[in-house]
């Protein structure tokens, strides 16, 4: 027989701020979660849930911070297992937001024009109170970009929200390039618009580009090492495959204009960030250079019968017009704090509301293995796959519906939030 | 056209859902009520047949499949599925739940928009009326149609102590005063503390000076009341003395809360109603369940500053119907939230804890009978008036979207026709 742990117990061991950190209590210990329903998330490579994303009674087997497996119910246990039941509740993996700017302020450095040196890494702060609402959320990883307020804003991190130290959680710190295709950094200076925007992008993309190729020939045994230019070492890591461009584009020629520069004419690795208004229209140029779409925090659309609102108040919903038009790679964003970064679950409830189509999970993959994806992350995060970090939300019902309350959420196989202890959010 | 031949379908195969029901009929043909100021009774009878049906009235009861008939505005059946009888038009949505039209007694929407609310020379007003600011039709009151309200309590504003009287209507479109009105006066709105303090609008903005303001102006109603003498500034606040109209009392905080109830009902023993409540209100929620005063609540449903440090949030609708306040309802106080998310009010109050169910009454019979509408408004019951909204699913999910929307037996939105307006 395996000891039954109450988790109010166990909370009182781990839980607070400056945890310890449980696998560190634990070293070599198992942990076996139980609940009514383990939603995985598992996809094939079409992007279609798998037999196995959805197991019913199913068991989360934790070991060093890591999931070894999930297993169905009666299976037997690993020696050692310490059982902890949920019961009825669900257990899904811990949800990513590409876009957000709530781990530290001060992101928005608009002395120039484009800033592709510029990261957000320096301002950083762990446990801030919007990163534990976050938590309590059950969206355990961010990519905490720069602000749209110029036209290149730099580099984003992708990281843990839950930890307490800066060490801890680094996910990958060149996590994006953030691009601000149009609209906001128009603001930079009178009399500036798009086409200038446009030219801006392709003029630095130029330089990058050259200059990572430049090291990358260095690296393979040609030429000399270039000189080293701290402005530009973001697109050593772009051009390698190591990260993405995060673009900030709406609207339909915006995002038209995103794919043609930088994906189709640089061959880089792009995702759509925002896409809102009628940037769904460019869903076929997209799906042609495998250009995936985070929408959000504008789930609908009123501009459907050209520009200016309409007035007969039909709107139609954003995330659902691109899947219709056959994107897969559909996820979700808050742009925290322009909504709030606990209120993720909620964009896709009301793209669901919208028409997109959740019959085969596609909300709950589209704040999961979805945004892992798209980040280049889903060897880590997304899904709960043996080898991946056991971030786990154990919810009292589905994720996508905001009556549903979490109650625990772990990190690394490290209780980071229980319920029981007081709700946050 | 469409209707006979259903009808038909019906005479000849027998009435019931069919699992694979045709695509919902457009009940708008030829019945679409264009004409502007046309009375309500005058719109073809109309059966309704859905997957459940909601009633929301005494005993609970749920029909599941259900049917509703409706003529002359009115529900006249509410029950399983039967034969439709002859002249119905039937509106029939396989997958929908039928649920009452939901009611927002706290609402400002009534204007179109954020101003003619606030007449702020006087610091106290009880016989101004939001009568001459109501815009019918408003894009905000499509919005809120659209989700599934169908009663507003339009008052005005909260910047001084007693801002007038507000006016029950329902969200009808493309209609006039006369077509959308419940009840004028519906009732008075009061704002017993947080906000009269500003500026203008009182003697010297504290409590105190707030509190004698009511008091001595309510004393003088009581006279007024109980000598029979008329006095044209006090007329409609010697009906609330008179306990025939309700009174709305924006309050917040505990301190608010208390002083609202010591007040308006331990004083003066009228039909009060807290509105907001919001803050610490929650922590007088046993006084205010022991005196019996109904709590209308929101936007904000939860608190924040209870042990403030750790970030901790109370879910404060659970906590009003946890200590047993009569006939809770929920609020928007729109457009500070939009009307269009009254339904939110009570799916945050259910993730912070509250039941579900109890949180689809404060949306529905409980809001009706606190202000003493609910032998018309609130529930699905014969002889009541048929405003019923036909949902997706669960109203309180959203996930769920309003499939159409009946007033007064009138189909004021419907999705298929219409396209999708929240």
């Amino acid at each position: 027989m395996q000891p039954i742990v109450r988790i109010t117990t166990l909370a009182t061991l781990v839980f607070g701020l400056g945890a310890h950190a449980w696998a560190d209590d634990h070293a070599g210990a198992v942990m076996a979660l139980t609940a009514a329903k383990v939603l995985t998330c598992q996809v094939d490579t079409a992007g279609a849930p798998t037999a196995n994303a959805v197991v019913n009674n199913g068991i989360v087997i934790v070991r060093d911070g890591l999931i070894e497996s999930v297993l169905p119910k009666g299976s037997a246990l690993p020696d050692g297992a310490v059982l902890v039941d949920y019961g009825d509740a669900w257990i899904t993996p811990g949800m990513i937001d590409l876009h957000t700017h709530v781990a530290g302020v001060g992101i928005n450095d608009s002395v120039f024009q484009s800033n592709s040196g510029l990261r957000v890494n320096g301002t950083i702060e762990p446990g801030r109170t919007e990163l534990m609402r976050a938590v309590a959320a059950g969206v355990t990883t961010h990519l905490y970009i720069p602000g749209s307020g110029t036209n290149i804003g730099g580099a984003g991190m992708l990281i843990k929200t839950s930890p307490q130290t800066y060490e801890a959680m680094v996910v990958r710190e060149a996590g994006s390039l953030k691009v601000a295709q149009a609209d906001n950094p128009k603001r930079w200076a009178y009399g500036m618009n798009r086409i200038m925007l446009n030219w801006t992008i392709r003029e630095v993309f130029e330089r990058g580009v050259a200059y990572a190729k430049a090291w990358q020939a260095f690296e393979a045994g040609a030429g000399s090492e270039p000189e080293r230019n701290i402005q530009f070492d973001i697109f050593r890591e772009l051009v390698a495959g190591r990260t993405q461009i995060s673009a900030h584009t709406q609207v339909h020629q915006v995002v038209l204009a995103s794919i043609k520069i930088m994906a189709d004419e640089f061959g880089l690795d792009l995702f759509i960030d925002h896409g809102t208004f009628d940037g769904y229209l460019a869903t076929d140029e997209a799906l042609k250079h495998n250009v995936a779409g985070i929408i959000g925090p504008r789930a609908v659309n009123n501009q459907n019968k050209g520009r200016g609102i309409d007035t007969d108040g039909q709107i139609v919903g954003v995330a659902g017009e691109y899947q219709k038009r056959g994107m897969v790679k559909v996820g979700f964003n808050t742009d925290a704090p322009v909504v709030p970064a606990e209120e993720l679950p909620l964009q896709a409830a009301m793209g669901v509301r919208y028409g997109f189509d959740d019959s085969a999970m596609q909300a709950l993959l589209g704040l999961t293995i979805v945004p892992a994806q798209v980040a280049g992350i889903a060897d880590r995060v997304g899904s709960l796959e043996p080898g991946k970090d056991a971030d786990l939300v154990v919810i009292a019902g589905h994720p996508a519906d905001p009556r549903s309350m979490v109650e625990c959420v772990y990190v690394q196989g490290e209780l980071v939030y229980n319920a029981e202890e007081g709700q946050i959010f | 056209m469409f209707t006979s031949l259903l009808l038909l379908a019906l005479a000849s195969g027998g009435a019931g859902l069919t699992p694979s029901a045709p695509a919902p009929l457009d009940v708008y043909q030829g019945v679409r009520p264009l004409t502007f100021g046309k009375p309500s009774i005058e719109h073809p009878p109309i059966a309704v047949r859905c997957a459940r049906v909601l009633t929301m009235g005494a005993g609970d009861v749920i029909h599941s499949p259900g049917m509703l008939l409706i003529a002359g505005g009115k529900l006249e059946y509410v029950g399983k599925v039967i034969d439709v009888p002859a002249g119905y038009t039937v509106l029939e949505q396989p997958d929908a739940w039928v649920v009452p039209g939901f009611i927002d007694l706290h609402s400002h929407i009534q204007t179109g928009g954020w101003g003619d609310i606030n007449d702020m020379v006087m610091p106290t007003n009880a016989e101004y009326s939001t009568r001459s600011t109501i815009v019918p039709d408003n894009p905000g009151i499509r919005r809120a149609l659209a989700a599934g309200v169908t009663t507003l309590f339009g008052i005005p504003g909260s910047g001084t102590s007693i801002s007038g009287f507000g006016v029950l209507y329902k969200t009808k479109t493309r209609k006039s005063y006369e077509d959308v009105l419940l009840a004028d006066p519906g009732g008075m709105k009061v704002a017993q503390t947080h906000n009269p303090e500003r500026s203008q609008g009182d003697l010297g903005q504290t409590r105190a000076g707030l509190s004698w303001l009511l008091e001595e102006l309510n004393d003088r109603a009581v006279v007024a009341r109980d000598n029979g003498t008329f006095d044209p500034a006090l007329s409609n606040l010697v009906r609330i003395q008179a306990r025939e109209l309700h009174a709305l009392i924006h309050c917040a905080g505990n301190d608010g809360v208390a002083s609202t109830v010591r007040m308006w009902k331990g004083r003066y023993d009228t039909k009060c109603v807290v509105s907001h409540g919001s803050f610490d209100g929650w922590y007088v929620a046993d006084y205010v369940a022991e005196m019996g005063v109904p709590v209308n609540h929101g936007p904000r449903t939860f608190n924040l500053s209870y042990g403030m440090r750790e970030g901790r949030i109370v879910g404060t609708s659970k906590a009003y119907i946890d200590a047993g306040v009569p006939n809770f309802s929920l609020n928007t106080d729109a457009p500070v939230v939009p009307a269009e998310e009254l339904f939110l009010q009570g799916t945050v109050s259910a993730h912070l804890g509250a039941e579900p169910y109890d949180m689809l009454r404060a949306l529905t019979i409980g809001p009706a009978r606190s202000f003493g509408i609910d032998h018309q408004v609130g529930s699905i019951e014969v002889g009541k008036d048929a405003d019923v909204v036909l949902w997706s699913g669960d109203p309180l999910d959203p996930r769920s979207s309003v499939y159409a929307v009946l007033i007064d037996g009138e189909v004021q939105y419907q999705q298929s026709h219409d396209g999708q307006w929240f």
